[in-house]
């Protein structure tokens, strides 16, 4: 594998790192608004 | 009587000639019949799952044709790969999917089975589809920034994601190309629409029966196809023809 290559994959990971990482997020401020508002409380 | 349920794997030892080998010719004409064959069962189950109600119906077939491309491929034919064509069915049924629910949002939002299961499934999960449900000017969804998305998106996206799929399992150059395009609108799509779900989370989530986690179970599977970008850009594409 050559370096453009490995380079190339590295940028992948990274970039999957940084998306799931922010549904990941978005998913910690829903579920943590979830309960400091009572929606579970019906 | 010869039924192809029964003499499914007969094809390939039968057409061999007695020294054992199997002309180019022989070889890509049962490859390509292999191949249709799954794709028929593969294309129907597809289908029914794009169809939202009848999906669990369409499991079933749909594996099938999994199953039967991958006898073949253990054969020896020269079939899709298999992950290309997981890749592409997914695609192609979410595509599907979100053209048809999007567009009885847009269009149908006032027939009976809409009121009852779009509704229904606002009130269990998503408020965007139950806060003020066809009360605005134009009917449907009425979350802040919802129809924005549900209109943008079934003219732009997922019209193209549908084709992107077709031409990308029939291993096609342009369907590679725009599966790699749709992929990254994918990306921008889910930023932008997870970003509008926490800011307006009031709206979506305040009052529904099974908040935030229900959303998330059902949504992660529109959301997986962003894991495709890697292999589409690492993927030799010269298995892809003009």
């Amino acid at each position: 594998m050559d370096q453009k290559e490995r380079q190339r994959k590295k940028a992948l990971i990274i970039l999957q790192i940084v998306v799931y990482g922010y549904l990941a997020l978005m998913f910690g401020i829903q579920l943590y608004m979830s309960f400091a508002r009572g929606w579970w409380e019906l | 009587m010869n039924l192809p349920l029964l003499n499914r794997f007969s094809g390939s030892r039968s057409a061999a000639p007695p020294d054992g080998t199997v002309s180019l010719e022989e070889h890509h004409d049962e490859s390509r019949l292999a191949q249709r064959r799954a794709d028929k069962w593969m294309i129907v189950g597809a289908a029914l799952m794009g169809m939202w109600a009848p999906g669990l119906i369409g499991f079933p077939i749909f594996m099938r044709g999994v199953w039967l491309q991958r006898q073949a491929l253990r054969a020896g034919l020269s079939v899709r790969p298999m992950i290309v064509t997981l890749i592409g069915y997914l695609v192609l049924i979410d595509g599907m999917l979100n053209s048809l629910g999007w567009a009885l949002d847009l269009v149908a939002n006032h027939t009976l089975i809409n009121r009852v299961l779009m509704v229904g499934w606002g009130a269990m999960f998503d408020g965007g589809y139950f806060w003020h449900y066809n009360e605005f000017w134009i009917g449907g969804a009425a979350g802040p920034g919802e129809k924005s998305m549900v209109f943008g998106m079934i003219l732009t996206v997922f019209a193209m994601r549908c084709a992107a799929a077709i031409g990308f399992l029939q291993m096609k150059r342009w369907g590679h190309q725009w599966m790699i395009i749709t992929c990254w609108m994918g990306v921008l799509i889910w930023c932008v629409y997870v970003w509008n779900m926490t800011m307006y989370a009031d709206v979506r989530f305040a009052g529904v029966v099974f908040p935030v986690i229900g959303w998330w179970l059902y949504d992660i599977f529109y959301i997986t196809p962003f894991l495709a970008i890697p292999y589409l850009h690492t993927v030799n594409r010269e298995i892809f023809t003009d």
